[in-house]
C-alpha cells in the first residue's frame, strides 16, 4: 500500500465521521431553534385569545387556515398546558399526513372550562431543514473531493525528493563513478535521508575501490615473481642431466604456475572490465566472430567428437572488440570443455539474442551460482572466473545472461535487446523495470 | 648480435641472460633506468628487452629517448603491467613488440630471435635448419625444395622450435604460444602431442631427419645434429 493511499484512507474516514456527527449536531441544532420559533409563534396566538377571552369574556371564533388551526371544546378539568407534536391528514389531501405543532392550553369562560388547541404546520420547518441539510451535504462532498485532490497533490509534490532518492538508489552501481542526484529540499527528514545515503554511498564506493585496487595491485605484484619461478623452471629443463622423476616434478610445478598465471590474468581482467577499462567499441559482426571461435577451438572440437550445429543470423553489436572476443571465447570453451565425449553443442545467433546449448553431465553446483567466482565443478581445472567475467561483460553492455537446464542440455542464453516476440518479460530487463516503477 | 637487458628484477634478469647468451648472443645487463641510460649512450644493441616499470624511472621514457637520438636498436618490452594502454602506448612509441609477465624464455627468446631477424636480415626472410627452410614471409616450409603441407599450428609449431633451436621448450610453453592466454588447462597437451606427432611425420616423409625429440612428455627438443 502506498503511503498516499494509506495516508487518505485514514485522513477521509476521519474527516467522513467528523463531518457526519457535525451534521447530525448540527440538524438537531437547527430543527431545535426552529421549533422554538414555532412555539413562539404558538405563544403569541395563545396571549391573543386569552386576552380576548379577558376582555369579551367569550370564546374567538375558532379559525381552521391551511398552516394554523385553533379549535376549543369544553371540558370537565382545566388541561395542563403543553406544547406536543402530531401528526395529522393533511388539509387538502387527506391520505398525506403532515407534522403540526400544537398548544393545548385551558380557559375558563363564563364558569365553563375548556380546551383551547392551536395547531400550526411545520411543513415549512421541515423543508427548510431539507434544504439545510441537503446544501450542508454538498458541502461536505466538496470538502472531501478537494481535500483528497490537494492531498494527492500536496504529497506527491512535497515526497518527490523521496521518491529521487529511492530512484538514485535503485540505479546506483558500484562499477559506474556517478552519485545520487538529489534536489533540493526544504524538508530536515527529507534532506537527512539525502545526506545519509550520500554518506553511505559514498563510503561503500570507498571501500569498494580499495577492494578493487587491492586486487589489481595483487594481481600485478605477482606477476614478476611468477615470472621469475616461470624462468627458472625453463632453465632447469634444459640440464640434460636431469632423470625423468625431476622432470616430473618440475611439470608439476609448470601447471601449478599456469595455472597461478591464468587465475591471475583472470582476475585483472574482471577488474579491468568493472573499471570500464575497456570502453571503446565498434560495430562488431557476431555471426563471423563465431565462425572463427569454432576454427579457433578445432583441437578440443576434433578430440572430443563434438557435434556442432549453427542457426545464425547476421547480428551486429556495438561493442568493444576485445571484450567481443573473450566473451565469445568464454562461453564457447566453457560449452567444449564441460562437453560429453561425442557431444553436441548447438549455436543460435539471432539480432536480439545468443543461444548456446551443449550436453554435459549435471551440474555439481547450485545453478543460481553458475556465473559466481570461483564456483566450478570437481573436477573442473579451469579458473571459475570464465562465466563471471562474460556475465560482468554482458552486464556492462546491458545485456542479460542467463542460464537454464533444458531436455538435458545445458543452455547459456544472452539477450541482446529485448525480444519482439515476448520469451523473455520486459520486465526482466533493468532499464525496464526502472521506467516502470518510475510512473508512480 | 648483441643484447640489453632492462630489467631491475635480479632473479629475473640472470634467467634471461642464462637463456640467450647460449643462443650466440653476447648479453648486458642493466638493471635500473639511470644504468640503461648510460649503456644506450654507449653504445648500439641489436636488441633492448626493456622492462618499463623500473624503480628510479619510468622505461617509456627510455624508449622516448632511445628513439629521440634515432637509435635503431630493436627493442622488446616486458611489463608486468598486462594493460592493453601500455602495449599500445609503447607500440606507439616504436617498440618493436610487447611481453607481458609471466613468459617462458622460450616466447622470449622467439621474439627476440624475430625482432632480430627483422631488423638485420633485410632481404633474407628464410630460416635454414640442415635440410628444412622455412619461409617467413610466405609461412611455408620446404624440405629439400618440396614444400611441406602443414596446418596452421604446426607450421606455427616448427618456427617455434627453429627459433628456439637446441632448447628443451615445455609444453606450458608451447600451449601458450599456440593458444595464447586461453589455454585450456591440461586439455591442451593432446592437442600438442597430436600437432607434434603429425609435424614429425610429415618432416620424415618428405625426407627430413626426425630433428624433434621428446623429453620424457614434458617438452620437445629440435636438435640440428
Amino acid at each position: 500500500m502506498k503511503l498516499f493511499t494509506r495516508y487518505s484512507r485514514i485522513n477521509i474516514l476521519a474527516s467522513i465521521l467528523a463531518l457526519v456527527l457535525g451534521s447530525i449536531g448540527y440538524y438537531i441544532m437547527i430543527r431545535g431553534i426552529l421549533i422554538h420559533e414555532l412555539d413562539d409563534a404558538l405563544k403569541v396566538e395563545e396571549a391573543e385569545i386569552l386576552s380576548h377571552v379577558r376582555t369579551l369574556d367569550e370564546l374567538p371564533e375558532p379559525s381552521s387556515y391551511r398552516d394554523q388551526q385553533i379549535s376549543f371544546a369544553p371540558a370537565a378539568a382545566p388541561v395542563r398546558r403543553r406544547f406536543m407534536n402530531i401528526t395529522r391528514p393533511e388539509y387538502r389531501h387527506h391520505d398525506e399526513s403532515q407534522p403540526y405543532r400544537q398548544l393545548l392550553f385551558p380557559v375558563t369562560v363564563k364558569g365553563q372550562v375548556y380546551t383551547v388547541s392551536v395547531t400550526k404546520s411545520e411543513e415549512e420547518t421541515e423543508d427548510l431543514l431539507a434544504w439545510i441539510m441537503l446544501v450542508t451535504a454538498g458541502m461536505i462532498v466538496i470538502l472531501l473531493g478537494i481535500l483528497f485532490m490537494a492531498n494527492r497533490l500536496l504529497l506527491r509534490r512535497i515526497w518527490q525528493p523521496f521518491y529521487q532518492t529511492l530512484e538514485g538508489l535503485r540505479r546506483f552501481d558500484l562499477s559506474k563513478r556517478e552519485s545520487i542526484v538529489h534536489t533540493p529540499t526544504a524538508i530536515d527528514e527529507f534532506r537527512n535521508l539525502q545526506t545519509v545515503v550520500e554518506v553511505m554511498t559514498e563510503k561503500i564506493r570507498k571501500d569498494y575501490e580499495i577492494l578493487r585496487d587491492f586486487t589489481d595491485n595483487a594481481s600485478h605484484e605477482m606477476q614478476t615473481p611468477l615470472a621469475i619461478i616461470n624462468s627458472k623452471l625453463d632453465l632447469m629443463i634444459q640440464d640434460q642431466q636431469l632423470e625423468e622423476k625431476h622432470l616430473r616434478q618440475l611439470q608439476a610445478m609448470y601447471d601449478a604456475v599456469g595455472r597461478l598465471r591464468t587465475l591471475n590474468q583472470s582476475l585483472l581482467l574482471l577488474t579491468k572490465i568493472e573499471n570500464n577499462q575497456f570502453a571503446q567499441a565498434t560495430p562488431v559482426a557476431l555471426e563471423a566472430i563465431i565462425d572463427k571461435k569454432i576454427i579457433q577451438l578445432e583441437d578440443p572440437i576434433k578430440v572430443k567428437q563434438l557435434t556442432i550445429t549453427t542457426d545464425v543470423q547476421p547480428c551486429e553489436l556495438q561493442m568493444n572488440a576485445y571484450l567481443t572476443d573473450i566473451l565469445l571465447n568464454n562461453l564457447l570453451g566453457n560449452a567444449i570443455r564441460h562437453n560429453s565425449e561425442r557431444g553436441t553443442l548447438d549455436i543460435v545467433l539471432r539480432p536480439e539474442f545468443l543461444k548456446i546449448s551443449n550436453t554435459g553431465a549435471p551440474l555439481s553446483f547450485d545453478p543460481a551460482t553458475i556465473f559466481d567466482r570461483f564456483t566450478k565443478g570437481g573436477h573442473s581445472e579451469g579458473t571459475g572466473l570464465g562465466l563471471a567475467i562474460a556475465k560482468q561483460i554482458c552486464d556492462n553492455y546491458g545485456f542479460v545472461l542467463t542460464y537454464s537446464h533444458e531436455e538435458g542440455l545445458h543452455v547459456l542464453r544472452i539477450q541482446f535487446r529485448p525480444s519482439m516476440a515476448g520469451g523473455i518479460r520486459p520486465t526482466e530487463f533493468r532499464q525496464n523495470a526502472i521506467l516502470d516503477l518510475s510512473h508512480e | 648480435m648483441k643484447l640489453l637487458i632492462v630489467e631491475d628484477e635480479k632473479a629475473l634478469a640472470d634467467s634471461i641472460y642464462s637463456y640467450l647468451q647460449r643462443e650466440n648472443f653476447v648479453c648486458e645487463i642493466a638493471p635500473s633506468y639511470t644504468g640503461a641510460l648510460e649503456r644506450i649512450a654507449q653504445d648500439d644493441y641489436d636488441c633492448i628487452l626493456l622492462d618499463i616499470s623500473l624503480q628510479d624511472g619510468d622505461g617509456l621514457e627510455l624508449l622516448k629517448t632511445l628513439k629521440s637520438n634515432h637509435k635503431t636498436d630493436g627493442v622488446l618490452i616486458i611489463s608486468a603491467h598486462s594493460s592493453l594502454e601500455d602495449k599500445v602506448s609503447g607500440l606507439h612509441l616504436g617498440a618493436d613488440d610487447y611481453l607481458p609477465k609471466p613468459f617462458h624464455l622460450s616466447e622470449l627468446g622467439a621474439r627476440v630471435a624475430a625482432i632480430i631477424r627483422r631488423r638485420h636480415s633485410a632481404g633474407s626472410h628464410f630460416i635454414r635448419l640442415d635440410d628444412i627452410e622455412i619461409d617467413i614471409q610466405a609461412h611455408l616450409a620446404t624440405v629439400k625444395g618440396r614444400s611441406l603441407d602443414l596446418t596452421r599450428k604446426e607450421y606455427q609449431l616448427l618456427l617455434y622450435f627453429a627459433y628456439n633451436k637446441g632448447r628443451v621448450v615445455s609444453r606450458n610453453a608451447i600451449a601458450e604460444h599456440l593458444w595464447g592466454d586461453d589455454t585450456g588447462g591440461t586439455d591442451n597437451y593432446d592437442f600438442i602431442y597430436t600437432h607434434i606427432k603429425n609435424l614429425r611425420r610429415k618432416l620424415v616423409e618428405a625426407g627430413a631427419g626426425d630433428y624433434i625429440q621428446s623429453v620424457y612428455g614434458m617438452g620437445y627438443k629440435l636438435t640440428i645434429p
